[in-house]
């Protein structure tokens, strides 16, 4: 049975204009698909574009962030072609709804969360009632698991914890098709983050979302909460497939050295070494146009640095971005796993 | 740290107010060494000569002179003498005089003279014509005497044995002679002040003077505020709550108060432009303690810092290696707005009459005090008080300048 | 209500603390100086005022308000009741006038001149600033550098200047004094419409001077708000333009009314030397003639006048804050 798909993207490309007037390309022809009742997960360390996907996603874009080319299609609706004025309108928040990666600060201070509430719903709805308005506030925030009382506080008054799932409880007021969580849970203590995650889980069973985008550097909480993985380096997308599939068969040497900095104490990853991948990414403003990835990488060749690197689809959703063939790539790390074991046993 | 001075340097606010600055410090320095002589040596006898060039008198008799027949000297000549305004009073003169309005044309110079020998007494005063102008109109009189004369003028002298004038030469109304060939010949760019001095050169060595107190005061306010922030943000504890106390309370408390109580009790003789300047500095430190603390606080939890603790270093350690280069660039820009502050203080404190009491050093707001004391402002004198004023607001505006630009660099949210 | 009452008795119970050390500092800065208050008055005595019994009479008025004889804590309670009771004793420069009447005439114009002026300068500074903040381009560019040359002149600079223009060459308003100097304050037209005329440039002197500092302050105030999270939150939740603005204003609107409160004793002090300029009959003007008269009991009094007044602002500002930032009756709430 096919399901429906969600959020499509197309060869997403965008860019910042810097006030010296020079050009970041940070979401470089990015595709992806979502479909009804999955998430998907984007990781890459810092730098990489994550959070300027999330915005490029929303399309509604204002400087220094700049729309280049692609398509955004939201359950049918091709996004990328409407007017500002209509995409606010109809789609921020009613289809798609963001959860900022700074969701700290990203309630305004001096207002009651109820008032903000009011005005993000009357933006869509100019005639919903005060009254009916605090009623579907109340509801939501009672099956999400928060107290009501928090819809009469100022934000100051709240805790990390319950700041971060006021949020989320916003953005999810207008029941969006598709939301998107910029590392929502980064800043906190353990315990809230995992009422963060266990809310995130709950809100796609609730039916308040139908699908999710999850970003994070933290790569275990991503095998836990989505279904879909995707490495982006560099602005570009470098590996994706199932959650499974990516963390424990990598493909791209990459989303190799980045699974290999994950400690989970599950079969199969207990005894990989904590490898953060020497070097830096480029810099974004004027990108290599071969591999973006060769600088840094441990089996580099002299093609490498050839040509640009198409994305690879190997079947199923699955692709990756590098010239070797899937098959001596495997070779490789099956190499490399057991020359570690030798050393190890020699220790 | 190249890359950051670099960057500065990019700042177009920050090139302007430095430009201007450096500028200002040059003529300070140079300057002297081109005029020499006392800056506050009295040379006019009498007050608020205006700009110009000032040749001698005498010295131009005795210059080699030159004949020149220029159609417009005697035009000229005669505006200089009888201005628009004169006419229009000897107008009212012979009107209040009984003269019929027709029969006076201002316009024709010679016709109105003429009207005016046969009518004017000095004596006589109108109706309702006040002293002054009684007088004034006495000295147009006088100014008047052989106004259309074409004659030359004599130069006599007396001779000694006899005390018999004789005459030694003439000055015909042709005659010229060459500004370069007189032998004293003084430029007052900015005329002279209250005093007769010459405002240029007190005006270079008050902003030195200024300049000084400034950096003093700047220098004592950041480095008292710079301590108290840093014991009070790093140490914490009790000591944070009454540094915290004494600076909130100097805070509300309005320093210019404090300022004037305290120089009105050190007593005339003792203000000097250093005493003024440690005083400026004494009341300025509140600002800068409560801005260092704010940073230290930030600071005080970050990795670096604590790394630190836990290899057991000195708190004097931590504070020069770890707190203090993080807050460097702040702590200049509160240097820099400091000191402009207390060129601020100096100079209101001077109008007020609590200024650095001195014969030797002028300061930009004693030159302010002694223009406003002698009415500079209300007569239009404004080479008095326009200079320094001008250059007061050029330091504070190009230090703020800097400021402003450093802001830009160091804090990224602030650009635009 | 009861996060506001706190708040409230936090700022009165400062409000006192810092007056009290107003008080101490008013009356220890002069004695901790070398040559005591008395001392000095003795021997300005000596130097000769022209009324005999002028000067007897001041020596025994001060010998008895200043106790000199006593231990110096009692001297401070004396002085404590005294200046209660409004007692500062008689003016050296203008004897046989108390200062107190003295002083009673000119904090009046004081208060009418200044207050007015700063907030109308403060209204005005802190839309300018969030204009450049919010319309940038062309309009920022030369604000800014404005307010920065405006701001950087000092107040008695703007007052000199505004008077040789307006005042001197264009001669629209007089140079001098709070009226013409033919009348006599009464209630009539003549008199106000003088009171008006003369209150003109010393009032825009001050405005013109806050505007500068104020639209500085405002503008990087707004500009930090329009980069913060909830901005970007706001839009993307589909929230219009034109409500997001009215959010960061009034954020950035806040600070600067406690920015307000701190600042208004340089305002003041700044003010003070403004009205100099004009021989505006104010608490500046009057500090002037105490300067130049040698005369310390008015100045004693004037310093204490203008800090009390300071203080007073200052806390009417703080407790209005109060009302109009909600945190502060949350955050106190609990
Ligand atoms: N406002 C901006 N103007 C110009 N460049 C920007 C801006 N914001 C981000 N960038 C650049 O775009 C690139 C991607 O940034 P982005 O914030 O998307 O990374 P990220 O993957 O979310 O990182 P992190 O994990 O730290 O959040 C970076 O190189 C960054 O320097
Ligand atoms: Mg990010």
């Amino acid at each position: 049975m096919s399901k429906v798909v969600m959020l499509e993207v197309k060869g997403l490309t965008t860019k910042y204009i810097t006030r010296f007037q020079e050009d970041v390309y940070a979401v470089d022809h990015v595709s992806l698909t979502v479909e009804e009742g999955r998430s998907l997960g984007i990781a890459g360390e810092s730098g990489c574009g994550k959070s300027t996907l999330a915005l490029s996603l929303m399309g509604y874009y204002f400087p220094p962030l700049h729309y280049m080319s692609g398509e955004i299609i939201i359950d049918g609706r091709t996004i990328t072609e409407m007017e500002p004025d209509d995409i606010r309108r109809e789609i921020l928040g009613t289809e798609i709804a963001y959860i900022p990666q700074a969701a700290m600060n990203a309630l305004n201070p001096t207002q009651k969360v109820i008032d903000f509430i009011e005005d993000v719903i009357q933006a869509h709805d100019p005639y919903k009632t005060k009254k009916e308005i605090y009623d579907l506030a109340r509801k939501s925030f009672e099956v999400l698991g928060l107290p009501a009382d928090v819809l009469q506080k100022y934000p100051v008054e709240l805790s990390g914890g319950m700041k971060q799932r006021t949020v989320i409880a916003t953005s999810v007021i207008l029941s969006p098709k598709v939301l998107i969580a910029d590392e929502p849970s980064s800043a906190l203590d353990v315990t809230s983050q995992k009422m963060v995650i266990k809310m995130l889980k709950n809100l796609m069973e609730y039916g308040f979302i139908k699908s999710m985008i999850f970003i994070t550097h933290e790569l275990p909480l991503l095998y836990n909460v989505t279904d879909d993985i995707m490495v982006m380096y560099a602005g570009q997308i470098v590996e994706k497939g199932t959650a499974q599939e990516v963390v424990f068969d990598p493909l791209h040497p990459y989303a190799k050295g980045l699974m290999g900095s994950i400690i989970v104490p599950e079969k199969g990853l207990r005894e990989v070494e904590l490898a953060a991948i020497p070097g830096v990414p480029p810099n974004l403003k004027n990108p290599p146009a071969a591999c973006r990835f060769a600088e840094r990488c441990k089996y580099v060749r002299a093609e490498c640095e050839a040509n640009p690197v198409p994305l690879h689809y190997v079947g199923g959703g699955r692709a990756y971005r590098c010239i070797l063939p899937e098959k001596e790539l495997r070779d490789i790390y099956a190499k490399e796993a057991r020359t570690r074991e030798v050393h190890e046993h020699a220790r | 740290m190249k890359h950051t001075i670099r960057q500065i340097f990019r700042s177009g606010k920050f090139v302007v107010g430095f430009s201007i600055f450096v500028t200002i410090l040059l003529i300070v320095i140079v300057y002297p060494l081109i005029i020499t002589g006392e800056p506050l040596g009295i040379i006019g006898q009498g007050t608020f000569f205006p700009p110009g060039i000032y040749v001698s008198v005498y010295d131009s008799i005795g210059s080699p002179s030159y004949t020149l027949f220029l159609d417009d000297a005697a035009a000229k000549r005669i505006a200089s003498k009888l201005s628009n305004d004169d006419r229009l009073a000897m107008k009212d003169w012979l009107i209040a005089d009984g003269v019929p309005e027709n029969q006076i044309d201002i316009t024709d110079t010679e016709k109105l003279l003429d009207l005016w020998e046969k009518e004017y007494d000095p004596d006589k005063g109108l109706p309702g014509m006040t002293f002054a102008k009684q007088r004034y109109y006495q000295r147009l009189n006088d100014s008047l005497e052989g106004l259309l004369s074409t004659e030359a003028a004599i130069i006599a002298a007396k001779n000694a044995e006899t005390g018999v004038l004789e005459e030694t030469g003439v000055v015909k109304q042709s005659d010229y002679v060459n500004v370069g060939e007189v032998a004293s010949v003084r430029v007052l760019p900015f005329g002279t002040d209250n005093f007769g001095r010459d405002v240029l050169t007190e005006l270079v060595a008050a902003t030195g003077v200024s300049l000084q107190i400034g950096l003093v005061a700047g220098l004592i306010a950041t480095l008292i505020g710079l301590t108290l922030g840093l014991l009070a943000g790093y140490v914490g504890g009790l000591m944070d709550d009454v540094i915290v106390f004494i600076t909130n309370l100097f805070l509300v408390i309005p320093t210019f108060v404090l300022l004037i109580l305290i120089s009105f009790s050190i007593g005339q003789e003792q203000r000097g432009p250093f005493v003024i300047a440690v005083v400026i500095g004494f009341t300025a430190w509140p600002w800068t303690a409560r801005a260092v603390r704010a940073q230290v606080i930030s600071l005080r939890n970050r990795d670096h810092v604590n790394l630190s603790k836990l290899s057991g270093h000195s708190i004097a350690h931590i504070i020069l290696t770890d707190i203090l280069p993080y807050i460097a660039s702040y702590v200049i820009m509160a240097l820099i707005l400091q000191i402009s502050l207390g060129i601020l203080q100096e100079a209101a404190l001077s109008i007020l009459g609590l200024g650095p009491k001195t014969t030797e050093d002028p300061t930009l707001g004693l030159m302010m005090q002694w223009a406003m004391i002698y009415q500079a402002h209300i007569l239009g004198k404004w080479w008095a008080y326009f200079p320094p004023l001008l250059t007061i607001a050029l330091i504070t505006f190009s230090m703020n300048l800097m400021n402003t630009g450093l802001d830009q660099v160091f804090n990224p949210a602030l650009r635009d | 209500m009861k996060g506001y009452w706190k708040y409230f008795l936090n700022k009165l119970l400062w409000f006192l603390v810092t007056l009290v050390c107003a008080f101490i500092l008013n009356f220890i800065l002069p004695r901790l100086m070398p040559g005591d208050p008395v001392a000095a008055i003795v021997a300005r005595l000596a130097q000769g005022m022209s009324n005999a019994t002028g000067v007897q009479a001041i020596y025994q008025q001060y010998a008895d308000l200043f106790g000199t004889n006593r231990p110096i804590y009692e001297q401070f309670f004396l002085y404590m009741s005294n200046v209660v009771r409004g007692n500062f004793g008689y003016s050296f420069s203008q004897y046989p006038r108390p200062v107190s009447e003295v002083l009673g005439a000119s904090i009046w114009w004081t208060i009418a001149l200044q207050f007015p002026a700063i907030i109308v300068g403060w209204l005005i500074g802190n839309t300018l600033g969030a204009l450049a903040a919010y319309v940038k381009g062309g309009f920022d560019k030369v604000l800014l550098p404005v307010s920065i040359f405006v701001s950087s002149l000092p107040p008695f600079g703007m007052a000199v200047i505004l008077m040789a223009v307006f005042a001197v060459n264009l001669r629209w308003f007089p140079t001098s004094g709070g009226y013409g100097f033919d009348l006599l304050p009464s209630a009539t037209w003549s008199f106000v419409w003088s009171v008006i005329v003369h209150y003109q440039l010393p009032f825009w002197s001050i405005v013109l001077i806050a505007i500068g500092g104020q639209a500085i302050g405002m503008r990087s105030m707004s500009i930090y708000e329009l980069n913060a999270d909830y901005v970007k939150y706001s839009r993307f939740l589909g929230i219009k333009d034109r409500k997001i603005v009215g959010y960061v204003f009034r954020n950035a609107m806040l600070p600067q009314i406690t920015g307000l409160a701190l600042s208004i004793g340089t305002m003041v002090g700044g003010a003070l030397v403004a009205e100099i300029i004009f021989s505006y009959p104010g608490l500046g003007y009057t500090l002037l003639n105490g300067v130049m008269g040698q005369d310390y009991p008015l100045i004693s009094a004037s310093t204490l006048i203008v800090t009390i007044m300071v203080l007073i602002a200052n806390f009417v500002i703080e407790i209005l804050y109060g009302f109009i930032d909600p945190r502060i009756k949350a955050a106190q709430a609990d």
